[in-house]
């Protein structure tokens, strides 16, 4: 039976081969996941002010899926070279675990990237930044967040309000009762600044000079890290896990050719 | 006899009615009516905002004034347009900017002489006025004349006032009606419920049809899959198989034979 042994071989040597990529790209979703988890961007206490940072849960799942894959494809190598039943079934079996797991994070991912929209962010910011009141300890913890955030958003993107500084005319804010229309039609942070920190003309930014405020919004600061956030996430998890679905059919069918 | 033209004798009556109506038609106040003040660029983000607004200066309106004039700026709600005159002081009773909108229905702030205004203007220069920018002086009645936030999105009425001591010298015509912008509530900003994009309904779909596929196949291989090893296209594992050799011992049986 040379014939069907040659091909059990190949079997073998594509099912080894399948495992050492899979291996490989759970390194790389683990690498991945932590970069996003670590917040490179600072946008996290935004994301949490909303009430929906799954695509955070999203990137935590995946590290320890990644780590999984890695443990398991290791696993599927060592069973397959030693053609042990019980190995490949053990190994089938915890796949199938960790496949479930990858596709909730997957499609966590996907469903809260789509909830993040311009309006959410408008909406959060004018009820949220400057406010001076807190309703308990959280909500102070989470204002003071948001505050921050985009302080350093308006500074370092050179940007104002979500879709531009007209935000804090055409809508009513905390920010408002607080600071005067004619001392600041929109926040400090939004005039171009020296290298000290102040300023270059205060009355050229409340004039709305073109050169002395900044007259573009923050939304493409921000959705541009979270898209990157969230579909690094889905999308590499949906190539992971179709790679996966063809090494786990290709092991079922060796399992039920390996005699006991 | 004297040269002199005929006259009707009803143009007698007629010259001193013409100069009545002219009279009552400029308000008695004979003043030269200038070109009326225009709200500055609208490249400029704070044109108007909800209690400013902001002005370009008057410059090269007033010519022909002296050099110690004060041009004034009166802001005034429309209703008090077709009435308003010009001889009460700045900041007298009824032109309180603190009242305004209670008592006063017109107010006059931005004082500065004319030499501020020089004509031509430097081109390239911004110049204007931004109406509402002093919040200090805003409830402080000793400042009248306060350039203070507008009270509402009015509209309101501008012109230009320059008096030569408390003498009206000259005047521009009123500006049109200005609006200040209203707020919305930020309440009022819809956000929508789950909107699901395509990419992620075809993510979920596919997944979940490839679990499914491989759940299916688990269970296949569990149910058939145990019974295949008494098929024939089943392979031997690759055991560490020794092959004993035996000697067959020919020279050892064949003693016991003979005996």
């Amino acid at each position: 039976m040379a014939r069907s042994d040659d091909a059990i071989r190949i079997l073998q040597g594509l099912l080894v081969f399948g495992n050492v990529v899979i291996g490989m790209c759970g390194i790389a979703l683990t690498a991945e996941c932590i970069f996003f988890v670590s917040n490179p961007h600072g946008l996290y206490p935004l994301l949490e002010a909303t009430g929906n940072d799954d695509i955070y849960a999203a990137a935590w799942i995946g590290i320890f899926v990644g780590f999984a894959l890695l443990a398991l494809s290791i696993l599927g190598i060592v069973a397959v070279i030693k053609s042990n039943r019980t190995l490949l079934l053990v190994y089938i079996i915890l796949m199938l675990i960790t496949y479930a797991f990858e596709m909730a994070s997957c499609i966590t991912a996907a469903t809260q990237r789509d909830f993040l929209t311009p309006n959410l962010f408008l909406k959060q910011m004018l009820e949220r930044y400057n406010k001076s009141e807190a309703v308990n300890n959280n909500d102070k913890r989470m204002t003071e967040g948001v505050t921050k955030t985009w302080d350093k958003l308006m500074l370092q993107n050179q940007c104002c309000g979500v879709q531009g500084p007209t935000d804090w005319q055409e809508y009513t804010s905390v920010f408002r009762t607080t600071h005067s229309d004619a001392d600041y039609p929109w926040p400090r942070n939004c005039c171009v600044m020296n290298a000290q920190g102040s300023p270059i003309n205060l009355d050229g930014c409340k004039l709305g000079v073109p050169g002395y405020y900044n007259s573009n919004g923050c939304y493409d600061a921000i959705s541009g890290p979270m898209n990157t956030h969230a579909w690094g996430v889905a999308w590499f998890g949906f190539a992971i896990l179709c790679w996966t679905f063809f090494v786990l059919l290709g092991t079922m069918f060796y399992w039920s050719r390996v005699e006991y | 006899h004297p040269h002199s033209r005929p006259r009707h004798s009803g143009a007698r009556t007629m010259l001193p009615l013409l100069l009545l109506l002219l009279a009552t038609a400029h308000g008695l106040d004979k003043l030269p009516t200038l070109e009326a003040p225009v709200l500055a660029s609208s490249s400029l983000g704070g044109q108007t905002t909800a209690s400013t607004f902001v002005l370009e200066q008057p410059r090269c309106v007033f010519k022909n004034v002296q050099e110690d004039t004060v041009i004034w700026l009166v802001v005034a709600d429309p209703r008090a347009v077709p009435n308003f005159t010009n001889s009460v002081e700045p900041g007298g009773p009824g032109r309180e900017f603190q009242q305004f909108l209670n008592s006063s229905l017109a107010y006059m702030t931005l004082n500065t002489t004319i030499l501020n205004y020089p004509c031509p203007k430097n081109p390239g220069d911004i110049t204007v006025l931004r109406v509402g920018s002093e919040t200090g002086c805003a409830t402080d009645k000793a400042r009248p004349t306060c350039n203070g936030p507008l009270p509402g999105p009015g509209p309101y009425q501008v012109k230009f006032l320059a008096l030569n001591g408390s003498k009206p010298v000259a005047q521009t015509a009123w500006s049109k009606p200005i609006t200040l912008r209203t707020a919305q509530p930020s309440g009022s900003i819809p956000v929508p419920g789950s909107g699901h994009s395509a990419g992620m309904i075809a993510l979920t779909s596919i997944l979940s049809i490839l679990f499914a596929i491989l759940l299916a196949g688990l269970v296949a291989m569990l149910i058939w899959g145990s019974d295949a090893s008494s098929g024939s296209s089943t392979f031997s594992k690759p055991e560490a198989v020794t092959v004993r050799r035996y000697n067959t011992h020919h020279v050892y049986d064949q003693p016991a034979a003979r005996l």
